[in-house]
């Protein structure tokens, strides 16, 4: 079989159990299983596998993803989000949408301890829907508002696919978070800027006037001091060379912890259930994590991805088209895959690709200057439909609360923060030093 | 499921005691470090060691909760029998990767077992990693084949959507 047809074979096969809802990791073994075993033989195969479990997952690099997983599950069940949005709401109250712009400045803060964009709408939807429904929010705005804010969870660092990204590219997990503060303030701005413009333009959406209590001084640090604290202490701690990002994940899951503890919030139940999330999710990564190893092996046997990147520097375009054609790639991808699951797939491939072309910046900074770009297009695949992780939770989550939420309305909803979306990657992909101009400031 | 579920959610919390672990010691580590100039000789190598163990335990209570990510983009138009009938399908391909992996991690311990290999700076011995490893595995195998043979009529209700990723 000649390599393209081998090709040809193991993607055909992965997605033709994609297609029957057989797990995506599952997809991915199973199809870079025989691709493997069809190239260098099905002992050579079995040998592979008999460490590739201890090395994955035995591996202190990656704990760092658990770590993080458990610091997001603590800060969600330790009940710091419910001052956070009063004092939010605050803070925006004064303007027209401002209850809207509160929940987005409420996730932009929970995202700068949660590295997860579910577990952040959820944990703030759960504290500002009926909130803002009570004050008269369309069930569009609302939904749409808590949607696009989780999203914010990811794109403020810590970030769960920016870590799997630095490790897959064996780049610096430090630098690509201090890359990632830029573009997660200029998300949120946008965010409160699409919601200014809407309320304004459709009217029927958002009260004339907000009747918020403002903050007093208590009330203030009450709300945005534990998230203050634990951030100060975990990125100072790594920016200030005290600890690595790998014991940064477990100082902050620590201090997180003792923040939830000072609540008097943290019940064993909920203790046991940030277990438990715990467990789902890191299971859910490592798993795609085996599948996409087997899947990268039996493609890089068939050395289709280095000719691929060869050939595509002989094509002569320009090196930003080349990058703008992976990202529209990567949103029909993530119309019907999972974004975790499309990293750990393309990444791989596409990465040398990158490395090969010329930007005129550093190899270090055209590999981080990527992987903001593809977190980018991670958060606008949690919201763009026919399949928005984050708004079918936050959707779910108004059913059951008197008059649930058309699913249809929530997309709706979200249309304004993907246009806000689509403008700052236009942004970021053009005007790279945004990003990375931070970087100078460290060394 | 009756006593499946019960071992899955204790595996879970293992789990979790375990990253607590790695936790309370990397802040040790760091405290110490930073301070007195003192830190645990070899934590990542235990930290490694148990995050292994650690990741291996979460896999059961994962399948139990249906946590593998699939594509339903195709068949949202399906019945729901037709739907449940092929994520039986895909429990059961996933019990015999499961299978797989629980045999050949098994070799795989053995094989460091006869070779006595251990962690660099500790040498911390790797087959006990491998051993704690293999049995949620197991457990896994067990459970998804559960659910491919009997469905997921008994199941527990969906997952807490404030505890996804």
């Amino acid at each position: 079989m000649s390599a393209i047809q081998l090709t040809l074979l193991i993607f055909g096969t992965m997605l033709l159990l994609m297609a029957v809802r057989v797990p995506i990791a599952a997809c991915m073994f199973v199809a870079g299983g025989v691709g493997y075993a069809l190239q260098a033989g099905w002992s050579p195969l079995a040998n592979f596998l008999n460490n590739q479990a201890y090395a994955r997952f035995a591996s202190y690099d990656l704990s760092v993803i658990p770590l993080f997983i458990l610091m997001g599950h603590f800060a969600t069940q330790g009940g710091i989000s419910k001052a956070l949005f009063a004092f939010a709401a605050g803070v925006m109250g004064r303007f027209k949408g401002g209850l809207a712009m509160g929940a987005v400045l409420a996730c932009a803060a929970f995202g700068a301890i949660c590295g997860s964009s579910v577990a952040t709408a959820a944990t703030i939807t759960n504290v500002a829907y009926d909130e803002m429904r009570k004050h008269g929010y369309s069930g569009r705005l609302t939904t749409g508002t808590l949607a696009a804010g989780g999203t914010l969870g990811i794109l403020i660092p810590p970030s769960v696919p920016l870590v799997i990204y630095a490790i897959l590219t064996e780049q610096n997990i430090a630098k690509l978070f201090a890359a990632a503060m830029v573009p997660g303030i200029i998300a949120m701005l946008g965010y409160m800027l699409a919601i200014a413009i809407y309320v304004r333009m459709v009217p029927g959406h958002a009260p004339e006037k907000d009747e918020v209590a403002h903050n007093s001084m208590g009330s203030a640090l009450l709300g945005i001091g534990p998230i203050a604290a634990i951030f100060v202490i975990v990125f100072g701690g790594i920016y200030g060379g005290f600890f690595t990002p790998t014991e940064g994940a477990a100082v902050g899951a620590f201090a997180t912890f003792i923040a939830a503890l000072l609540k008097r919030e943290m019940t064993w139940d909920k203790f046991k259930n940030c277990f438990y999330a715990t467990a789902e999710s890191s299971a859910m990564i490592f798993l795609i994590f085996l599948g996409a190893d087997l899947m990268n092996a039996a493609l890089a046997l068939t050395q289709v991805p280095a000719q691929l990147a060869a050939l595509v520097g002989t094509w002569g375009l320009s090196p930003y088209t080349v990058v703008a054609c992976i990202m529209l790639l990567y949103v029909v991808l993530g119309a019907v895959m999972d974004e975790l699951s499309m990293i750990l797939l393309t990444v791989p491939i596409f990465f040398p690709m990158i490395m090969a072309l010329d930007f005129g910046m550093s190899k270090e900074y055209t590999a981080i200057w990527f992987g903001i770009m593809v977190l980018m297009t991670v958060g606008f695949g949690m919201l763009a439909p026919p399949v928005g992780l984050n708004v079918y939770v936050v959707n779910g989550m108004t059913k059951g609360k008197g008059d649930a939420v058309p699913i249809a309305e929530s997309y709706r909803g979200v249309m304004p923060f993907l246009i806000s979306d689509t403008v700052r990657t236009l942004l970021l992909l053009f005007f790279p030093m945004i990003s990375l101009y931070v970087l100078r400031f460290m060394q | 499921m009756k006593i499946l579920e019960p071992m899955a959610k204790l595996c879970a919390i293992l789990a979790g005691l375990l990253l607590i672990f790695i936790t309370l010691m990397t802040v040790i580590s760091v405290v110490g470090r930073d301070t007195i100039g003192k830190t645990i000789v070899g934590d990542f190598e235990l930290s490694g060691a148990a995050a292994g163990a650690a990741i291996a335990l979460c896999m059961p209570w994962c399948q139990c909760k249906r946590g593998n990510i699939m594509v339903d983009f195709f068949t949202t138009h399906m019945a729901q029998s037709k739907q449940n009938l092929l994520d039986r399908f895909g429990a059961l391909v996933l019990a015999c990767i499961m299978a797989l992996m629980t045999w050949r991690t098994s070799l795989g311990g053995l094989n460091a077992w006869s070779t006595q290999s251990g962690t660099m700076m500790l040498g911390f011995p790797e087959w006990v990693v491998y051993t704690a490893m293999v049995p949620p595995l197991a457990l896994t195998v067990l459970i998804a084949l559960h659910q491919a043979v009997f469905g997921f009529a008994g199941d527990s209700p969906e997952s807490n959507p404030e505890l996804a990723v």
